[in-house]
């Protein structure tokens, strides 16, 4: 019997506690643990310093865009951006608060470029649409970018996560803008802008837009949100591609623009007239 | 190395997947790397936040606390416990569960796959079944020795249980070494 507990012992698998570990673990481990933290630290902040950007060259066969958008900037500016963004998305956000006013700030007021938003409601985000809509009738009264603001910065009081009925919070929104609510409850209720966001939408699609934010900027288009510096290279490379402009027509570009307020009067919201 | 040194290794691998994730989530990173299924698909759905935490802080959570035991029960106190095993191999069971309900999300309701998430799942998957064989393993330790101390009270084969702890005793050393 004794012998039978004595081979047992021999046969044990290796890995087995014991007390032998009455000393704690030896210094391998503690390396091998230091070297896991350092790698694993060294990625995050890789990741978090410099985000992988990814530009395709946009086919350049493809028929200019048939929905419009809104656009804020000088329309002689010498490049456009276009971002299809959606609402609900935290990258859109992150975008919309983080870097766009610096964007406004440094390259619409200074007419370098003129900026357009696409809606490119996602699939997944439940209230994404009545926001998309929620900033249609706010252009109707002139202060599309005024709401689009107002809905990113705000994009945790009416996303999918905090709510089922957002349009309460999109009317206070509303309502804090100076909206005539009235006008701006009629045209929620009727929702006579689906289709003007569908072929905003649609517009994406055609492009092979697959995730928001993406970007157009000039002859390339680049997905994910940007931080300023990388926005304004891409911006600065495509300047470049353009063929120099006579220096009254710059003038002229940048006037207009330079005079006007960080948010545009009206943005232009037409779709295609047969998404109409 | 033993079971719970690689559980502790793996669980810190794991805190750092997790929390790439929460980073992502929270904005500190513009885009995910995703070279192969549509992690940003899976990240803003509304499945990547549950009881309005994102998904990552849980998992950061949970690694950070598997890490926690695994490196209690590498001290000298609890380096035979049985309750360490039995705790681990609760908790990443649990894990495991939680992950399976995840990718099951990810297929067959999101119709899109992180990669960040499959990777997170392995990992959870790893654990678990590293502390089910550290359970097994502290059990048969505690029966051997059980047996050879009743051997000793009974007169049976002297020492037979003392030669038994020994033998594993210099084994385990030299894993450790």
């Amino acid at each position: 019997m004794a012998k039978q507990r004595v081979d047992g012992g021999r046969g044990r698998r290796p890995g087995v506690v014991s007390s032998a570990k009455r000393g704690g673990p030896g210094r391998g481990f503690w390396l091998a643990l230091g070297l896991v933290a350092v790698l694993g630290l060294g990625a995050l902040g890789y990741v978090a310093s410099r985000p992988k950007v990814t530009a395709r060259t946009i086919d350049p066969t493809l028929p200019p865009m048939k929905a419009e958008g809104y656009l804020i900037g000088s329309p002689s500016a010498p490049l456009e951006v276009i971002e299809f963004g959606d609402f609900e998305c935290p990258g859109c956000g992150q975008f919309a608060t983080v870097t766009e006013p610096d964007i406004r700030a440094n390259l619409v007021n200074t007419g370098k470029i003129r900026f357009r938003f696409m809606d490119f409601p996602l699939p997944m985000h439940k209230n994404t649409w009545d926001a998309s809509l929620a900033a249609a009738c706010a252009n109707d009264q002139g202060k599309f970018w005024q709401m689009h603001d107002a809905l990113f910065q705000n994009q945790d009081r009416w996303n999918g996560e905090a709510t089922g009925k957002p349009r309460p919070v999109m009317h206070d929104l509303a309502q804090g803008l100076g909206l005539d609510m009235a006008k701006y409850d009629a045209c929620m209720d009727s929702e006579q802008h689906r289709a003007q966001i569908q072929a905003n939408l649609e517009e994406g699609e055609r492009r092979q837009v697959n995730s928001t934010p993406t970007f157009v900027i000039g002859t390339r288009m680049v997905p994910g949100a940007l931080y300023y510096d990388q926005f304004k290279q891409l911006v600065d490379e495509e300047l470049a591609k353009l063929p120099a402009r006579p220096d009254s027509a710059k003038a002229a570009a940048i006037a207009p623009a330079a005079a006007a307020p960080a948010t545009p009067k009206k943005a232009d919201s037409s779709a295609t007239p047969a998404a109409k | 190395m033993n079971k719970r040194m690689l559980v502790a290794l793996g669980a810190l691998a794991g805190v750092f997947v997790a929390l790439y994730l929460t980073l992502y989530k929270l904005g500190y990173i513009g885009t995910l790397a995703c070279a192969v299924g549509s992690c940003e698909t899976v990240q803003t759905s509304k499945w990547a936040t549950f009881l309005g935490v994102p998904v990552g802080s849980w998992g950061v959570g949970y690694y950070l606390g598997v890490l926690a035991i695994a490196l209690v029960g590498l001290t000298p106190r609890f380096a035979d416990a049985p309750s360490v095993s039995r705790l681990l191999a609760g908790v990443t069971t649990f894990g495991v569960l939680f992950s399976l309900w995840l990718t099951y999300l990810e297929l067959f309701v999101i119709h899109a796959i992180c990669m960040w998430c499959v990777g997170s799942a392995i990992i959870a998957t790893t654990l678990c079944i590293l502390s089910w064989l550290d359970l097994r393993d502290v059990n048969a330790f505690l029966e051997d020795t059980a047996e050879g101390a009743a051997d000793h009270l009974r007169g049976e084969g002297y020492g037979a249980g003392i030669r038994n702890t020994a033998e594993v005793t210099v084994q385990a050393t030299r894993e450790n070494q």
